[in-house]
């Protein structure tokens, strides 16, 4: 399943906002099959914070793992938000080619 | 030509401020007005309007240190009034040539601050709740400040040991925090740190009487005790 990230906006900053765009999210989380990879992707966004990215990528990496699959994102604020969470939580994010 | 003067009123509506406000700051001449001869009508050149408003550095350091009133256009009560300014800023710097890229860093670097006034004072803004957020795309400047508890009392709550202003900013620039205290701490001021450190962005950052000076091309992270104690966090980015 891909989820296009524009759809919780396109101005991801606030870390409320990135836990009710995680709430948002658990119906379809939940329908996902367990044998299913869950990709991101960016395009379409054009600034992500780490405080709105660490209440939606973190949960998904704790309880996904190796399910969860990154696009990659040319944009810079996307890079350097990674990044961080990766070396927050001490695990690297799994990268798809587009 | 004769400049064309503003009428009290309208000089109000431009700057956010009741026309009280007006007659105060010209009182105390913050903000002088002028009188036409043998009038009691106050007008207001539209340059010194436009010059007044554009200090924001000085708003944002009175409002934190005096508790002054400044336009309020400038105002954000709360965190969605402050996500819609962040959005039409992001637009506006998205336009300027050589900002095509470099612009969602400074978003980033603006929207983390602001974004942390605001989650770590939530029910516990000591007066005012909100923050100051004032820029200017063409001079390349982003003022943001709050009067909340700042940053010693607010990552006490995490780290009960902290005792000085300069340690807590450290603290809050450098380390990563645990997810599971009872306040949930963001990585937000290490990568505004990183960020800066790696681009042609400038920063000033303080709270309490610790300050942060990121600025120029050899730029290094150091956190020096400044000589006045400010009142929540005041932050100038400059690109």
């Amino acid at each position: 399943m891909k989820v296009k990230l524009e759809k919780f906006g396109t101005t991801l900053i606030s870390r409320e906002l990135g836990s009710e765009a995680f709430k948002a999210f658990q119906p379809k989380l939940v329908a996902l099959p367990p044998d299913e990879e869950l990709e991101i992707d960016f395009s379409g966004v054009l600034t992500l914070s780490p405080s709105w990215a660490d209440e939606f990528l973190s949960p998904l990496l704790e309880r996904l793992g190796e399910r969860l699959a990154l696009l990659s994102s040319d944009n810079l604020s996307v890079q350097a938000t990674l990044k961080i969470l990766q070396e927050a939580n001490k695990r690297q994010f799994k990268f798809s080619p587009r | 030509m004769e400049e064309r003067l503003l009428k009290i009123s309208e000089a109000a509506e431009i700057l956010g401020v009741s026309i009280d406000t007006l007659r105060r700051w010209d009182e105390s001449g913050k903000l002088t007005a002028i009188k036409k001869e043998g009038g009691t009508h106050r007008y207001y050149r539209e340059k010194d309007v436009e010059i007044f408003a554009s200090d924001l550095l000085r708003f944002a350091s009175d409002w934190i240190s005096q508790g002054a009133e400044f336009p309020g256009t400038f105002y954000c009560p709360t965190s969605a009034v402050f996500q819609a300014r962040l959005v039409k800023m992001e637009r506006m710097l998205m336009e300027k040539p050589g900002f095509e890229k470099l612009y969602s860093l400074i978003v980033l670097v603006a929207g983390e601050i602001g974004d942390n006034s605001f989650a770590h004072n939530l029910g516990n803004w000591p007066d005012t709740p909100g923050i100051f957020f004032g820029y200017d795309i063409v001079k390349g400047i982003i003022v943001l400040a709050d009067r909340g508890l700042g940053i010693l009392e607010t990552l006490r709550r995490v780290r009960p040991g902290l005792s000085t202003h300069v340690k807590a900013v450290e603290v809050a620039f450098t380390e990563f925090l645990s997810g599971r205290a009872p306040e949930k701490r963001g990585n937000g001021l290490k990568l505004v740190r990183e960020v800066i450190l790696a681009n042609p962005i400038d920063l000033f950052f303080t709270s309490g009487d610790a300050e942060v000076r990121l600025k120029g091309a050899d730029k290094l992270f150091r956190v020096t005790r400044g000589p006045n104690i400010v009142r929540g966090c005041m932050a100038k980015i400059n690109f």
